[in-house]
């Protein structure tokens, strides 16, 4: 394994987080009904208690696209961190789920933020894109010079929720999404120097650890030439993610910790990977960190991809406090991306 | 759904698993494939099939088809 090319940069700061939630939270009574499911299962076996979707579930109107979603977060993080937006360098998406293929969702966020003459970048990405923006965003400050920029994660995972399918015919694979998923964005401030919430950004490890292995997750795309193949639109190698995700969640943690020059000791919170209630409660107690107090948003907020560690880093901000250290996890099951960032507030 | 050889047929059609002899007595953890999402398309199968609820607290409780089917027709 390569050693990761982070030379200790010039140190980057977390100024704010805002974050969207698209609608009322849909529990799992309403979600039962709809796709004509057994409730109790879900509370069993996903364990995830509300999802908001961004699409109406009575109608399937489209509420929200990801850029109102996104543009809605990072216009909260902009008004919490007191950073002027003419100084903002740079905005960076991490998203699965674009509106459109072109232009590229960022674009259409920048613009409903009021932002012009910027680079823009986006990240197609899984659950490793928040924090591959993060990563980007790091290296933007303190390689380029930027003083500023925005990072924005979301995903619309509701486009590929079809109310008028029968789901006696869905495959195992197929059905599990209907009961893991859902809506929203979140944003953060990045600045060279502390302001705001002050947060040091101390490491952002992603790396593709996927040579030779099948993929866990796939979200397929269709075009005009083959919209109508009956391929299906998103496959869950759940067995297989069950059985490597805790796995990896581990690798990373001691990876980060060793790294670092942490003991797990001195960790005062710990971010978790947000796949549902469920797993997420039983990679919590694998990781094994009884010291540092568990973050975690999925059973509230569903599984919203790229979304996720800016509503766990919402959480931790508003009980961090100064001296406090904390350790983010992530895995993408797509291709096996192993991700994860280290904050300390000053 | 009556039978038990109309609940092996659906447990064929709805789920897509090949019951060989003796897999409805079999406990679960012993035919290939079995795991939670495959009893939730059962139990949804079973739900709409019969109309009625099916308790999953005592459906988690049971370890083979057999008994999933006596709570489904004798709730």
């Amino acid at each position: 394994m390569q050693s990761p090319p982070d030379r200790d940069p010039a140190q980057v700061y977390l100024a704010s987080v805002g974050t969207a939630l698209p609608g009322d939270p849909v529990d799992n009574a309403t979600l039962a009904k709809v796709l004509k499911v057994n409730e109790e299962w879900i509370d069993h076996f996903i364990g995830t208690r509300t999802r908001h979707f961004a699409r109406d579930l009575g109608t399937g109107t489209v509420r929200w696209s990801l850029a109102d979603l996104c543009a809605q977060a990072g216009a909260r993080a902009l008004a919490a961190s007191g950073v002027d937006p003419a100084e903002i360098g740079f905005v960076v998406l991490g998203t699965a789920t674009p509106d459109n293929l072109m232009p590229a969702t960022v674009n259409h966020i920048a613009d409903q933020l009021g932002l012009d003459q910027v680079p823009t970048y986006q990240l197609q990405s899984g659950c490793a894109g928040a924090v591959q923006a993060l990563g980007l965003g790091r290296t933007l400050i303190a390689g380029d010079g930027h003083r500023a920029g925005l990072v924005i994660g979301g995903d619309v995972c509701s486009k590929h929720l079809d109310l008028n399918r029968d789901l006696a015919d869905a495959a195992p694979s197929d059905l599990v999404n209907y009961v893991l998923f859902g809506d929203g964005a979140g944003a953060a401030v990045l600045t060279a120097e502390p302001a705001a919430e002050a947060v040091a950004l101390r490491r952002v490890l992603n790396r593709f650890t996927g040579l030779g292995r099948e993929p866990g997750q796939v979200i397929d795309w269709f075009g005009l030439a083959d919209r109508y193949e009956d391929r299906q639109a998103v496959r869950e190698d759940y067995k297989a993610i069950e059985e490597f995700v805790p796995v990896m969640a581990v690798e990373i943690l001691w990876e980060m910790l060793g790294d670092l020059d942490w003991s797990a000791e001195e960790l005062d919170y710990l971010l978790p990977p947000q796949l549902s209630g469920r797993m997420t409660r039983r990679i919590h107690e694998e990781l094994d960190v009884p010291g540092a107090i568990e973050v975690s948003c999925v059973a509230d907020t569903g599984n919203n991809g790229n979304a996720l560690p800016f509503l766990q880093l919402e959480r931790l901000l508003g009980q961090m406090s100064s001296g406090q250290k904390a350790l983010a996890v992530a895995v993408e099951s797509s291709k096996w991306i192993k991700a994860g960032f280290a904050l300390e507030k000053i | 759904m009556q039978t038990i050889d109309e609940f092996a047929r659906l447990v064929r059609e709805e789920l897509g698993i090949p019951l060989a002899d003796g897999d409805l007595a079999a406990d679960l953890d012993r035919l290939p494939e079995w795991d939670s999402l495959y009893m939730l398309k059962l139990v949804t199968a079973l739900e709409r099939t019969t109309g009625r609820k099916l308790p999953v607290g005592r459906v988690l409780e049971v370890r083979s088809l057999e008994a999933i089917y006596q709570l489904a027709v004798k709730p």
